[in-house]
């Protein structure tokens, strides 16, 4: 059945750079590959019911590109039958339209031809392959040539053309399908030459005709086709058509209305995006299927080596450049199919008030969540349906992402955590990112070292977008700076949204005031100072025993953690785990990070607490595996078992707290105890429940001496009640018939 | 080489010193300061290595004929705005390595500001070496090595060309240092030497002082 098939995948090799040739900044060259990639991020973001939607660009080994693409019904070419003037203005009009969206956004097809225009048994148009052009940087990263030579247009051929070659293309296309395939058995070369005799003539679309014998049928086109197949086929490129002019002139001949469909329900109605990730969910290897039909075949590597190297260079034999295979690998979503099989149609269509929390993979670890079909196809819907709700449901989705964030939407949900709203492309557009600046000179020599691991962010495009906004965060937020570091916190939000930059930077601009507000003024000395010790603070709070060692061997962390916050740790972890870090990070709020340093430090803890100074200094250096899962986990569990005004700071965007004590117990809500006679005990008990100790003194320093002192006993959950006993003598007035000094609650 | 990862004991060589240096890398950011570190203590070099914020640490072991030298090394950030951190980096530092790209005459003007700062603020027996990296980029180079010679010779300081990328001078630079350095009997010099014996290999340190 036609349904079966939704999507297919082709395969073509990038250029090999050649041995060990280096760019002018001593850096290797970006190879091919990684520039098709990153340019083809664009034409994922395409849709149109005219284009075949592209789904995946995926790298293989030896620079080899997969294209992911979604098919319908069967190539014009595979049609044998003859169509009628009606259906010919149909599929004319809808390819136009194809067309019209492409050249609107500055992207050249350059390679119609009639194997890649799919038509199907509901007359509906696709366009596939439309981005080969583009993605190949106009044909120069591939050895081989674009396009079929018949529908060259006479300037393609001699190496120029803009987007009106595309017309030309156009016109051949429509004349073939009245007068049937035009230079059937001539070789390229001949082709192209006849192509280039047609420069001489009037009407080129009448010589064509006559010179295949076709000169009666030529004339039998109705008057107004004909006259749009002349309108593409004129010789000079200005004087042909636009696809806009042809677009328009077409829809008002069609007499087919194209919304005749009936939508689809179930399965096959989810977005294709989701389908297709379903799919390699539940074991779907697009490599393999073009492995079984040939499409990757594996040769021994000793048969693409030269036969033989010349002295000064030069190679002889060995594997030469193919020309493009233009066979595609159909995948069935059979496999999806029976994998949710089971799944009642009403699933298919969650409702917001019936909520469903009782997922069987709940209980397993993040990462195995992640790769769970039938659960990201539950978590995928619902997050679906609440993002379409937006902002309305802003409070919903944060509580959503606060039990996981499905990894295919994770660029819309943190933008509704961070309240991104309103027209953010046009403010983005507004900015000036281009005029030179003096950071110029900081950021182009840090971008080619931010998180260049990632295949997205290593390439030319990736560069250039990072680049982009980086200037107009510092244009707009003239208070800041450049600190190195910003590159890297940029990296995580130009990584989900590559082709949304607008809303990358919106996120970044959201994001700063929230976790690092005042982080990068000029003089950011005291901001650092007051988190470094608030972050020193909570590690003694939570892990006395270790702050009292690194206190002690002078182990202090402006010499390792000023990275990790400045930069909230997208400078010391790659991507991958950062963007689970941060799923807790923007849920939580901005004094999470504070525990995530604190969760770091217990996790090493055994290795720290049994090394000196240079070892623990080592071991930060070179940071070892860190278990992200349990980072949050742990951090998340301190963050909430630790009074609010502990972790609080002067340079916060965050409002106040509204204690009447500042410190931030609400001595209301709890059990206060004072001491009495057998304090040792009291304590002793109170440390053994874990609780809370507040140390409260008629003066700061014995307050202060005394928390100290049990912090070295290595008692956890100590702190001190600001104001002390007066504060507490106005609030609890009750507390004081014994008149203790010190009091647990 | 005379690099070896841990102290070892030369044959024959009983008794050998054990003397521990902090030495610090300066420069302007980009111009290879953790990639000299790189290579010297791994023996690897990252075409896409980092960007350095705060400062990073690690050590390496250098076997002379008959100490062995342990160097401390704070490789530090170079972005400018960083510099009110240096301070605490190369104070009580015995050794310094100025690091500025041939290939790139600003960072040589930063380099003589670094090398300026040393002589003025850090310990008046610091031994300082400049380091003119990216010696494999010769072709594009910008600053001159006699412009470079010249001023080192006139300021007393080590000077090579080093290519962190082809390993060229790098452990040459580290040995020069620590051939100049004073390797004087118990740590009498009030900068923070330490000599030890090597039964007891240094474990813990007090490095930051």
């Amino acid at each position: 059945m036609e349904d079966d098939y939704k999507f297919a995948a082709s395969t073509f090799f990038a250029k090999n750079h050649p041995g060990e040739t280096c760019g002018s900044n001593g850096l290797p060259l970006t190879p091919s590959s990684i520039t098709i990639l990153g340019r083809s991020q664009r034409l994922l973001q395409i849709e149109h019911p005219n284009l075949c939607t592209y789904l995946d660009i995926i790298r293989g080994k030896h620079e080899r590109i997969i294209v992911v693409a979604e098919v319908i019904g069967k190539a014009l070419a595979d049609y044998t039958t003859k169509f009628s003037y009606e259906e010919i203005v149909n599929i004319a009009t809808q390819i136009a339209c194809g067309m019209k969206l492409l050249h609107d956004g500055d992207i050249i097809h350059r390679t119609l031809s009639d194997d890649n225009i799919l038509l199907d048994s509901n007359g509906r148009v696709k366009l596939f392959h439309y981005g080969m052009f583009y993605m190949t940087n106009e044909g120069k990263e591939v050895p081989f040539p674009l396009g079929l030579p018949r529908y060259f247009s006479p300037e393609a051929i001699i190496g120029g053309g803009g987007p009106s070659a595309d017309v030309w293309a156009f016109g051949i296309i429509i004349l073939e399908l009245f007068i049937g395939k035009l230079w059937n058995n001539l070789k390229p070369s001949p082709t192209l030459r006849r192509i280039l005799t047609l420069v001489h003539s009037n009407n080129p679309a009448e010589r064509i005709a006559r010179e295949h014998y076709a000169l009666d049928a030529y004339k039998g086109i109705p008057e107004n086709i004909r006259g749009i197949i002349e309108k593409c086929l004129r010789i000079y490129p200005s004087e042909r058509a636009t696809f806009k002019d042809l677009h328009s002139e077409l829809s008002i001949m069609n007499t087919r209305t194209p919304s005749e469909i009936k939508p689809v329900r179930g399965l096959m109605g989810c977005k294709l995006q989701y389908l297709y990730h379903w799919w390699q969910l539940a074991g779907g290897d697009i490599q393999a299927e073009l492995k079984k039909n040939g499409l990757i075949k594996n040769s021994p590597p000793i048969l693409s080596m030269p036969i033989a190297i010349l002295l000064d260079g030069p190679t002889i034999g060995g594997k030469t450049g193919a020309l493009f295979d233009r066979r595609i690998a159909k995948y069935s979503l059979d496999l999806l199919k029976n994998r949710l099989s089971h799944i009642p149609p009403s699933d298919f269509y969650p409702l917001m008030h019936e909520r469903r929390r009782d997922y069987e993979a709940m209980a397993l670890p993040k990462i195995i969540r992640e790769r769970d079909t039938e659960y990201q196809f539950y978590r995928l819907l619902w997050f679906q349906r609440l993002l379409h709700g937006y902002p309305y449901t802003a409070q919903c989705i944060r509580s959503e992402a606060e039990i996981d964030i499905p990894p295919l939407v994770r660029g819309d949900v943190w933008a509704a955590l961070l309240g991104v709203l309103g027209d953010i492309d046009t403010h983005y557009e507004r900015i000036d990112k281009e005029t030179p600046t003096h950071t110029d000179r900081q950021i182009d020599v840090d971008i080619p070292r931010c998180h260049q691991y990632c295949w997205l962010l290593c390439g030319a495009e990736g560069h250039k977008k990072l680049k982009r906004l980086l200037k107009a965060w510092l244009l707009t937020n003239p208070q800041y700076v450049y600190w190195q570091g910003l590159d890297s916190l940029t990296a995580p939000f130009l990584y989900l949204n590559f082709c949304n930059e607008a809303r990358a930077f919106a996120c970044l601009t959201a994001f700063v005031p929230k976790f690092l507000h005042k982080f990068f003024l000029k003089d950011n000395s005291a901001v650092i100072k007051e988190y470094l010790a608030k972050f020193w603070q909570m590690a003694a709070f939570h892990e006395p025993q270790l702050a009292t060692h690194l206190h002690d061997i002078n182990f202090v962390p402006e010499l390792f953690a000023i990275p990790w916050f400045l930069t909230m740790f997208s400078h010391v972890f790659p991507l991958h785990k950062i963007v689970h870090l941060w799923d807790a990070l923007l849920v939580e709020g901005p004094s999470l990070p504070l525990f995530m340093g604190t969760a770091i430090l217990r996790q090493l803890r055994d290795t720290l607490l049994d090394s000196g100074f240079n070892e623990c200094i080592l071991l930060f250096s070179d940071l070892p595996e860190i278990d992200i899962g349990e980072c949050v986990k742990e951090s998340i569990d301190m963050c909430r078992s630790t009074p609010k005004s502990l972790s609080y700071r002067r340079f916060t965007n965050e409002p106040e707290i509204k204690d009447p004590m500042v410190s931030g117990v609400h001595l209301g809500q709890h059990e206060l105890k004072s001491l009495g006679p057998q304090s040792y005990k009291v304590l002793v008990e109170a440390v053994r429940m874990n609780k809370i100790i507040v140390v409260a003194s008629a003066e700061d320093g014995t307050a202060q001496l005394f928390s100290s002192y049990l912090v070295k006993c290595m008692v956890a959950r100590v702190c001190v009640l600001q104001g002390g006993v007066a504060a507490l003598h106005t609030h609890v007035p009750s507390l004081f018939i014994t008149q203790r000094k010190t009091a647990i609650k | 080489m005379a690099t070896n990862r841990s102290a070892q004991r030369p044959n024959g060589a009983p008794q050998t010193k054990v003397c521990q240096f902090k030495l610090v890398l300066l420069g302007e950011s980009a111009v290879g300061k953790s990639s000299l570190v790189l290579r010297f203590v791994k023996g690897q070099f990252h075409e896409y290595q980092e960007s350095t914020i705060g400062a990073a640490f690690l050590t390496q072991t250098l076997c002379l004929d008959d100490t062995t030298v342990k160097f401390e090394i704070w490789d530090t950030a170079g972005q400018e705005r960083y510099h009110s951190l240096a301070p605490m980096y190369y104070r009580g530092a015995q050794a310094a390595i100025v690091v500025y790209d041939i290939t790139n005459q600003d960072t040589f003007g930063r380099a003589k500001n670094w090398v300026k700062e040393l002589q003025r603020q850090a310990s008046p027996s610091i031994v300082i070496a400049l380091a003119g990296n990216k010696s494999d980029l010769a072709a594009k180079r910008m600053v001159e090595f006699e412009e470079a010679q010249a001023y080192a010779d006139e300021n007393g300081l080590l000077f090579m060309e080093t290519s962190a990328k082809t390993a060229m001078n790098v452990n040459d630079i580290f040995l020069a240092i620590a051939n100049k350095l004073p390797k004087s009997e118990v740590s009498s010099g009030g900068a923070g030497t330490r000599v030890l014996n090597d039964a007891d290999a240094p474990r813990s340190s007090s490095c930051c002082k």
